[in-house]
C-alpha cells in the first residue's frame, strides 16, 4: 500500500526528513486519481467500517445473550441495530465492491486507469465523507435521549416513524442526508465503471472476452443506477417532509407511508443483487483458477447475470406481503420472486460444472468460494420460502428473515469478499497472505457463521421478532440466543485473525511475484504491486484467458473459443 | 514450456507514460458537498462553508481540465515479470456415453407393486408361523405379537399368554398385516422406476434390510413392550421372504413404456396431431402397429 521509501530512523536530521516524507506520502494519497490507490482507499475504508459495524453487532448479541438483559439501553440498542444495518450495506458493502472493482476493472481489461479518474476520486471522497458524516451523529448532538443523534429508525426507515412528530430529533436527518451524499458517490462510481468497461478495453478484448468479474461489475453498476436513484428521490422527499412541512409520507395529511415502502424496496431488493453480483464475479474468477479449468458456460453466465439484474427489479414488493396488497399483486410478486431461481440456478450449476473433473486445490480463496456455493444455495432456498406469500405472513419480521438475509450477505457476499482478499492481496501488496492464518480464519468464521445463522432460523420459527430489545425467559428462546451470540463471538475472533493477517503479511509475508496462483487474467501479467501506469505496453488479447495462451502456446484458448 | 518475458525491460530506456495529474479539487468538492448537507443538522455556517468549498472545488476542477487536461509523466521502471506455468500438461475431458444420464424406457406399473405386496404378505406368513412353532411352540405367538401391538390393553403379558389363541388379536393382526403389506407394496411399486434393472435384488433384499434396520432402531421408542419380544433375526427373514416374493411377482409383470419413449414434443405436453393418439371419443383411433 505505502511505497517503502521512508528514510531510516536515526540517520542525520531524520525526524524532520521523516515528517516531511510522511506528509508527502499522506498528500499523495489525498490528491491521487490513480484507480489502484483509490481502490485501496475504498477497501481500507470498508474494512474499518466492517470492524465498526461488527462491533455493533457484537453489542447487539451481548444484549440478547440472556433474557431481560440491560447491557445496552433500549435507545442505544435501536441506534446500534440501525447503524449496524446501514453501515454494513452502505459503508461496507457498497464501498468494498466499488473498491475491488476500481482496482481490478482497468487491470483486467488492459487499461491504464478508469475512464474518468477525477470523477473516481470525487466519488470516493463523497462516499468517505458521507460515511464520516453518518458517524458524526454519535457525537454531533445530545439528541432526544442524550445518546447522541445516531439514526434509530431501522435501516429501512419506514414512514411514518421517520416523520417529524415521531422522531423529533435529528436522528432521521443524519440518516437521510448522509445517505444522499453517499448515494451520489455511488452513482459516480457506477457511471465510471460502465464507461471504463465499455470504452477502455485493450485490443482484442471484445465484450464476450471480458473477465466475468468485469461483466458483473458492469451489471452491478447498471443496477446501481436503477436503484440508488429512487432511494435518493425518496430520501429527498423525506427531507422535504421534515424540513419544509410537506406530506409525502404523512397519512393524516393525505400522504402515503406505503409510497416510502415501494420506493425503499425498489431500491432495497436490487441492492442485494448490487452486492451479490460482484461476489458472483469473484467466485467466477477464483473457482476456475483453483479448479484448473476454464469457466463452464461463459455466455450462459453473462446472460444469467443480466437476467438476474432484470428480474431483480420486478420483485421488490415481496418485502411487503404483510402490508395487504391485492391478491393479484401478491401473486405477481410471488411468481416474479420464483423467477430469480432460474438464472441463479444456472450460475450455481455452472460453477459446479467448472469444478467437476478439475484439479481442485483448496487454498484459502477456494475454501471461501466453496462454502459460498453451499451457503448461497441455502440462502436461495429460504428466500424462495419467504417469497411464498402465506409463509411470509407467518415469518415476516421474525429472526427467520434475519437468518435468511445474513445467509445472503454474510454467507455469500462476505465469504466471496474474503476470497477476493486472499486471492488479490498478493497483487495489491506484492506479498502473500499467510495461508495458515487464512485457514484459521476460514474455519473459525465458517463454524461461527453456521452456529449463529443456522440457529437463527429456528429462533425465528419459534416466533422471535426482529429488532426487539430483550425478551422474557419463558419464551423458549434463551438457549438458542445464547448459541447465536457464541457463534458471533467465534466470527469476531475469526475477523480479528483476518485483520491481523492483513497487517502481518504486509510487513513480512512471503514475496508473491507477479503470478502466484498460475492464473489467466491480465492483472497477473504485471508486477505486484502494479506500476502507476499498469501496462508499459498495451496488451493484446485473443481469448478469455490471455495468460493461458502465453503459457500454453501449443494449446491456446483462441483455437477453441468462438 | 516455461518462458520468461521481459517485455518491460526492452522498452525501459527513458520512457515516460502520461497519466492524469493528481489533484486535490475532487476531495475539496466532495467535502464541500458533505458540509453543505451537514449544515442542515448542525448550523447554517457549515452549509455556507460547504457552499464556498463547492464553488472553489468546481473552479479548481475546471481549471484542471480546461483548456488542457493536466498530465504528469511517469517514468517506466524496468521490472521483470514471469508468465509461465509449472503445469505443462493439458488434459481435456473426453465426453463419452457414460456421461449421459440414463432414463428407463420401460418400467413396471405401480399396480404390479400392489400385487407383489399381496403375494409377499401371504408368503411372509410361512416363516412367521415357522418361527412361532420352532421357537415358541405355538403358531399364535407371532400373530398375537402383531395383533397385541395394536391394542392398548396388552401390558405385562407373559410368553404363555402371548402363545394362546385370541380371536380379537387374530382379527387385528390380519387387519394390520394386510394393510401394511398393501401399503408397502404400493411404496415398492412407486419406487420401481428408480430401480429398473434389478427389482428382485434391490427391492426384495435391500429394502427389507433397510426397513428392518429402521424398525429396529425405532421400535424401542414406538412400542417398547413389542420391542422386548421381537426376535430380530426371524423378523428379518420374514421381511426378506416378503421382499423376494414381491420382487418375483413384480418381475413377472408386463413392463409399460415410460414417458422417455415418447417424442419430445409429446413429453412437453404439446398437442401434436399425427404424433399422438387421438382421444377415443374424438374419432377413429390410430393403428397401434403404426407406432
Ligand atoms: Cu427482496
Amino acid at each position: 500500500m505505502a511505497d517503502r521509501t521512508l528514510p531510516i530512523p536515526g540517520s542525520l536530521d531524520a525526524t524532520r526528513l521523516r515528517d516531511a516524507a510522511l506528509l508527502e506520502w499522506l498528500h499523495s494519497w489525498v490528491v491521487t486519481v490513480d484507480h489502484k490507490k483509490l481502490g485501496i482507499l475504498y477497501v481500507l475504508y470498508a474494512v474499518f467500517f466492517l470492524l465498526v459495524a461488527g462491533t455493533e453487532a457484537m453489542c447487539i448479541r451481548i444484549q440478547l445473550v440472556v433474557p431481560n438483559n440491560h447491557f445496552l439501553s433500549p435507545e442505544l440498542f435501536n441506534e446500534f441495530f440501525t447503524m449496524h444495518g446501514t453501515t454494513m450495506v452502505f459503508l461496507v458493502g457498497m464501498t468494498i465492491i466499488f473498491g475491488i472493482g476500481n482496482y481490478l476493472v482497468p487491470l483486467m481489461i488492459g487499461a491504464r486507469d478508469m475512464a474518468f479518474p477525477r470523477l473516481n476520486a470525487f466519488s470516493f471522497w463523497l462516499s468517505a465523507s458521507g460515511g464520516l458524516f453518518l458517524y458524526f451523529s454519535f457525537i454531533g448532538g445530545f439528541g432526544l435521549y442524550g445518546m447522541g443523534s445516531a439514526p434509530d429508525i431501522t435501516w429501512w426507515a419506514y414512514a411514518p416513524l421517520t416523520e417529524k412528530p415521531f422522531t423529533p430529533g435529528h436522528n432521521t436527518d443524519y440518516w437521510a442526508l448522509s445517505l444522499i451524499v453517499m448515494g451520489f458517490g455511488t452513482l459516480g462510481a457506477a457511471i465510471n465503471t460502465i464507461a471504463t468497461a465499455f470504452s477502455m478495453r485493450c485490443k482484442g478484448m471484445t465484450l464476450m472476452r471480458m473477465p466475468l468479474f468485469v461483466w458483473l461489475m458492469v451489471v452491478t453498476s447498471g443496477l446501481t443506477l436503477i436503484t440508488i436513484t429512487p432511494l435518493t428521490a425518496a430520501q429527498i422527499m423525506l427531507v422535504i417532509d421534515r424540513y419544509l412541512g410537506a406530506h409525502f409520507f404523512d397519512a393524516q395529511a393525505g400522504g402515503a407511508p406505503i409510497v416510502w415502502m415501494h420506493f425503499f424496496w425498489i431500491f432495497g431488493h436490487p441492492e442485494v443483487y448490487v452486492l451479490i453480483l460482484p461476489a458472483f464475479g469473484i467466485a467466477s474468477e477464483v473457482i476456475p483458477v483453483f479448479s484448473r479449468k476454464a469457466i463452464f458456460g461463459y455466455p450462459a453466465m453473462v446472460a444469467a447475470s443480466v437476467g438476474i439484474a432484470f428480474v431483480s427489479t420486478t420483485v421488490w414488493a415481496h418485502h411487503m406481503f404483510t402490508v395487504g396488497m391485492t391478491s393479484v399483486g401478491n401473486t405477481f410478486f410471488v411468481l416474479s420472486t420464483m423467477m430469480v431461481g432460474i438464472p441463479t440456478g444456472i450460475k450455481i450449476f455452472n460453477w459446479i460444472a467448472t469444478m467437476w473433473g478439475g484439479k481442485i486445490r483448496f487454498a484459502t480463496p477456494m475454501l471461501f468460494c466453496t462454502a459460498f456455493l453451499f451457503q448461497f444455495l441455502c440462502a436461495g432456498l429460504t428466500g424462495i420460502m419467504l417469497g411464498v406469500a402465506p409463509w411470509n405472513w407467518q415469518l415476516h419480521n421474525s429472526y427467520f428473515v434475519i437468518a435468511h438475509f445474513h445467509y445472503t450477505l454474510t454467507g455469500s457476499f462476505l465469504f466471496c469478499i474474503f476470497a477476493a482478499f486472499y486471492y488479490w492481496y498478493p497483487k495489491v501488496t506484492g506479498r502473500m497472505l499467510s495461508e495458515k492464518l487464512g485457514k484459521w480464519h476460514f474455519w473459525l468464521f465458517f463454524i461461527g457463521f453456521h452456529l449463529t445463522f443456522d440457529t437463527m432460523h429456528f429462533v425465528g420459527m419459534l416466533g422471535m421478532p426482529r429488532s426487539i430489545y430483550t425478551y422474557e425467559a419463558d419464551r423458549g428462546w434463551s438457549t438458542l440466543n445464547f448459541w447465536i451470540s457464541m457463534g458471533g463471538l467465534i466470527q469476531a475472533i475469526a475477523v480479528l485473525i483476518f485483520a491481523w493477517n492483513l497487517i502481518r503479511s504486509y510487513l513480512d509475508g512471503k514475496e508473491a511475484g507477479n503470478d502466484p496462483w498460475d492464473a489467466w487474467t491480465l492483472e497477473w501479467s504485471v508486477p505486484s504491486p502494479p506500476p502507476a501506469y499498469n501496462f508499459a505496453d498495451d496488451p493484446v488479447v485473443r481469448s478469455r484467458r490471455p495468460l493461458w495462451d502465453l503459457k500454453h502456446p501449443d494449446d491456446p484458448d483462441w483455437k477453441y473459443e468462438q | 514450456m516455461a518462458e520468461t518475458i521481459d517485455r518491460e525491460t526492452e522498452h525501459a530506456q527513458d520512457r515516460r507514460i502520461q497519466l492524469p495529474a493528481p489533484t486535490a479539487w475532487p476531495i475539496v468538492l466532495a467535502f464541500g458537498c458533505t458540509l453543505a448537507a451537514a449544515g442542515l443538522v448542525t448550523s447554517a455556517g457549515f452549509s455556507i462553508l460547504g457552499g464556498v468549498l463547492m464553488f472553489a472545488g468546481c473552479v479548481g476542477w475546471i481549471r484542471q481540465v480546461l483548456p488542457h487536461e493536466q498530465h504528469e509523466a511517469v517514468p517506466v521502471t524496468a521490472r521483470a515479470v514471469t508468465i509461465a506455468s509449472r503445469r505443462a500438461l493439458v488434459e481435456r475431458i473426453r465426453l463419452g456415453p457414460e456421461h449421459r444420464a440414463h432414463f428407463p424406457v420401460e418400467t413396471y406399473p405401480v399396480t404390479s407393486g400392489i400385487k407383489g405386496g399381496i403375494a409377499g404378505g401371504f408368503a411372509m406368513i410361512v416363516p412367521a408361523l415357522t418361527y412361532g412353532l420352532i421357537k415358541q411352540h405355538s403358531i399364535w405367538y407371532p400373530v398375537n405379537l402383531l395383533g397385541g401391538a395394536g391394542v392398548a390393553v396388552w401390558t405385562n403379558s407373559t410368553p404363555a399368554q402371548i402363545a394362546t389363541f385370541h380371536w380379537t388379536w387374530l382379527l387385528i393382526a390380519i387387519l394390520i398385516h394386510s394393510v401394511t403389506c398393501v401399503l408397502i407394496g404400493l411404496l415398492y411399486g412407486a419406487m420401481l422406476p428408480m430401480l429398473p434393472r434389478h427389482p428382485v435384488v434391490l427391492g426384495g433384499i435391500l429394502a427389507p434390510v433397510l426397513w428392518t434396520g429402521i424398525l429396529h432402531s425405532f421400535m424401542g421408542v414406538i412400542n417398547p413392550i413389542l420391542a422386548d419380544h421381537i426376535d430380530w433375526g426371524w423378523f428379518l427373514v420374514s421381511q426378506v421372504v416378503y421382499g423376494v416374493t414381491a420382487g418375483i411377482v413384480v418381475s413377472r409383470q408386463e413392463r409399460i413404456p415410460t414417458s422417455q419413449s415418447l417424442p419430445f414434443i409429446e413429453r412437453l405436453g404439446i398437442e401434436a396431431p399425427g404424433l399422438m393418439d387421438s382421444r377415443p371419443d374424438a374419432g377413429p383411433p390410430r393403428n397401434k402397429e403404426e407406432r
